[in-house]
């Protein structure tokens, strides 16, 4: 099947053909060899308490960028790939199922890049891409507001004029990597809402903020995610310039609209499920020591991820044939959302009460913490990463240890799958108003 | 990458919707309910299937005639057709008998009546020919399922033929569980409660976004299923299966809402939506349920695998 079988060459040629193809296949294969090499087992993500592994997936950009896979989706006439959507879709897939290695920058390269190639004027092209495509820098997302949360184009903070240029002030709110990122997309408000009979989302505009400027205050939020994850940014007059809007004063309803739609088809979660789920039946003794009643949900789960999985294939083959549908996204985001959080419960309940010993993988680190460091210094040394059955001799070995983390850590994520990029419930209003063939007021 | 079924599947379909619409649709169901004969069945249907040229159509030809054959059980699915179409269009290609899955312990199908000899086979793999005793049940649920009884001895039959069998019966499943969406989403749209039509209210859009996200991943399933059967048959039964449980659990969600939807009218038989809902049970329940068809599923993942992005079973040597 996809990324296992390369070699399927007798069913290019069929009218239904599920197979990536050669260059996506290669894609695939490489990404892989390039994770084992790079990233250390029980690497959970950037956003742990150990500095290293934010280092870990600083340097992993660097690499991916040497060998030009960073961008790999990207127009070439930026310096990207050229992608299909499909190398797109394998990137996607490969980076989640691996804890995305590539921290927060996945953030800047999957649309912040995009938005600016779309919407950006030349100056801001060339200044803001090249660090992107080089893996060097962390950009965070400045939308939603205590009052402003699914009803996006509520929001408050507002940008007023100040001689040449403008000050923004005001609060957001669950603002992913505010503290590590060195740049914000920034919604504001230019003028009244509603002044003059206008609808609440004109007059929404955004900035592109370098997160140091004076006036920026930044407070984390704890949470079951983790640290990093969620934070409130204050913004208290901070000024700003009007190069630094991006797509015109009032047009940002559009950038945001472009941002949502490509992050509710933009976390392939299926794969991580998958990931783990081969990962525990791999080990020696993980699929016959499940209980049968656990065997019958497993395989359950199997369908569920081959069907998410599907779902978000339709809504790729939309965007392929340049008529992505709000709705075909929307279907897809529910069902891979949902799965998430079922397969994060079945996982849960395979590995029992370890599930409450954390996701602490018990290395540790040996490297400087080194956030800024550069793609020369040194990572941690830890294990490299394995697909292999892990092996399990009684008690709570190593390599147990890695995958109960990971279960662990999984299952916390999860939890914020139906809430994030737009909770689920606006997903089904947008399914049910395009059955109904109904407009959104 | 090509996820869309080839152009002549999709006509073909659409051609046997509007000739089967017009011979009557969802009330040949109705009509041939009421006749204790088979005639309108064999007569009626059965003539104008192969008129369409369904006797010419071998799904294990290749991937775009299966697709045909898919389309033409979709469409038999959403209009309740009173035909067996997934058995004829796997009749034998030698001694031309209809086949269908039988459960272990009980040897019947669906319109069993219609035919004097089938090729059945059990779930295990063996296959015998079988004729009809009695005459159809004449249920509410299982209307034309008759009793069927060996006439010879069990013996192996072809993996292929099972796989199919269950996946076009999944695509023939679809059919039914799409059209009863379509009848919720129209009732809700002109049944006015409380001053404004049902589709106004959250918690029935709620519901509809959710049959379709069910109605949506099985079409997608049935689509990818056909192609497995083709790129990696060895591993077919898997897939079929699995396809076959994602199919059962859904049409009894989706029609579960969709009757909900309509109310009481739900349960009528003036609906169309209480007609498929009775005519799909024999579907759904031969030659197993939902249960047996996730602890078959076990049993086909530990031996063969299941194809994903990562390795999945395939443990047991």
């Amino acid at each position: 099947m996809v990324g296992q079988r390369p070699d399927v060459a007798t069913a290019r040629d069929l009218a239904l053909d599920y197979d990536f193809g050669e260059r996506a296949s290669k894609l695939r294969s490489r990404l892989r060899e390039m994770i084992a090499a790079e990233i250390p087992a029980g690497y959970l993500g950037a956003f742990t308490d150990d500095p290293a592994d934010l280092h870990i997936a600083q340097h992993f950009c660097r690499r991916l960028a040497e060998e030009g896979l960073l961008t790999v989706s990207w127009p070439e006439e930026y310096g990207g790939g050229g992608g299909s959507v499909w190398e797109q879709t394998v990137v996607r897939e490969e980076m989640w199922s691996h804890h995305e290695p590539r921290g927060a920058q996945y953030m800047g390269l999957n649309w912040v890049g995009p938005a600016i190639m779309a919407f950006g004027t030349d100056a801001q092209k060339q200044r803001f891409l090249p660090p992107i495509a080089a893996g060097e820098v962390i950009w965070c997302q400045g939308f939603s507001e205590p009052d402003a949360g699914s009803d996006l184009a509520s929001l408050t903070t507002r940008a007023e004029p100040d001689g040449e240029g403008l000050r923004i002030t005001g609060q957001k709110i669950w603002t992913s990597y505010a503290e590590m990122a060195q740049w914000c997309v920034l919604a504001a408000r230019v003028g009244v809402p509603g002044a003059n009979g206008a609808k609440k989302h004109e007059g929404i505009t955004i900035f592109l903020v370098p997160m140091n400027r004076e006036g920026i205050t930044v407070r984390p939020i704890r949470s079951m995610l983790g640290p990093h994850h969620l934070n409130e940014c204050f913004f208290d007059s901070v000024p700003v310039e009007a190069d630094e809007v991006l797509g015109g004063v009032g047009q940002g309803w559009n950038v945001i609209r472009r941002a949502l739609a490509h992050e509710r088809v933009g976390i392939a979660r299926y794969a991580r499920c998958d990931r783990l789920m081969s990962q525990y039946t791999g080990k020696a003794d993980g699929w016959r020591a499940l209980p049968a009643g656990l065997r019958q949900q497993w395989v359950r789960a199997l369908v569920q991820i081959r069907v998410a999985r599907l779902l978000a294939y339709r809504a790729v083959a939309e965007q392929e044939a340049g008529q992505p549908r709000d709705a075909t996204a929307s279907v897809a985001r529910l069902a891979v959302t949902q799965c998430d959080q079922q397969v994060a419960e079945l996982l849960f309940q395979a590995i029992e009460d370890r599930s409450l010993e954390g996701s602490d993988t018990g290395v540790e680190s040996k490297a400087a913490p080194n956030p800024a460091g550069s793609s020369t210094a040194a990572i941690p040394e830890r294990p490299p990463f394995t697909d292999k059955p892990l092996s399990v001799k009684g008690g709570r070995q190593r390599s147990h240890a890695f995958l109960d983390g990971a279960i662990e850590d999984h299952w916390r994520y999860a939890q914020a799958a139906t809430v994030a990029a737009g909770t689920i419930e606006i997903q089904r209003m947008i399914v049910a108003r395009a059955l109904l063939g109904t407009r959104s007021s | 990458m090509n996820l869309e079924l080839p152009d002549e599947a999709v006509q073909f379909g659409a051609t046997a919707e509007k000739a089967l619409t017009a011979l009557g649709g969802v009330d040949l169901a109705r009509d041939a309910e009421r006749e204790r004969e088979p005639d309108i069945r064999l007569a009626k249907v059965g003539n104008a299937i192969d008129s369409l040229g369904a006797d010419q159509l071998d799904p294990r030809v290749d991937i775009e005639t299966a697709a045909a054959a898919g389309e033409l059980c979709r469409v038999a699915g959403r209009l309740a057709i009173p035909y067996p179409v997934v058995a004829v269009l796997l009749r034998d290609p030698v001694d031309l008998l209809p086949f269908a899955l039988v459960p272990d312990d009980r040897c019947r199908a669906d319109h069993g009546d219609l035919f004097s000899e089938w090729r059945v086979a059990a779930p295990g793999g063996q296959q015998a020919v079988a004729m009809p005793v009695g005459s159809r049940f004449g249920s509410k649920l299982g209307p034309f399922v008759t009793d069927l009884t060996p006439t010879g001895e069990w013996q192996g039959t072809a993996p292929g033929d099972v796989a199919l069998h269950l996946t076009l019966t999944s695509w023939r499943i679809l059919g039914t569980t799409e059209r009863s969406l379509e009848l919720a989403i129209d009732h809700v749209g002109e049944r006015v409660q409380f001053g404004q039509p049902l589709s106004a209210f959250q918690a029935v859009q709620f519901q509809l976004a959710d049959a379709a996200v069910g109605t949506d991943g099985l079409r997608e399933l049935c689509h990818f299923t056909l192609w497995r059967l083709f790129a990696d048959p060895d591993a077919g039964l898997a897939d079929a299966l699995a396809l076959r449980l994602h199919a059962v659990d859904t049409a009894r969600a989706v029609l579960r809402t969709s009757q909900q939807l309509h109310g009481a009218a739900g349960l009528c038989d003036e609906y169309d939506v209480s007609v498929l809902a009775r005519h799909v049970q024999p579907d759904l329940r031969l030659p197993f349920g939902s249960e047996r068809t996730s602890a078959e599923l076990v049993e086909a993942v530990s031996r063969l695998g299941f194809a994903s992005l990562f390795p999945q079973g395939g443990l047991d040597p």
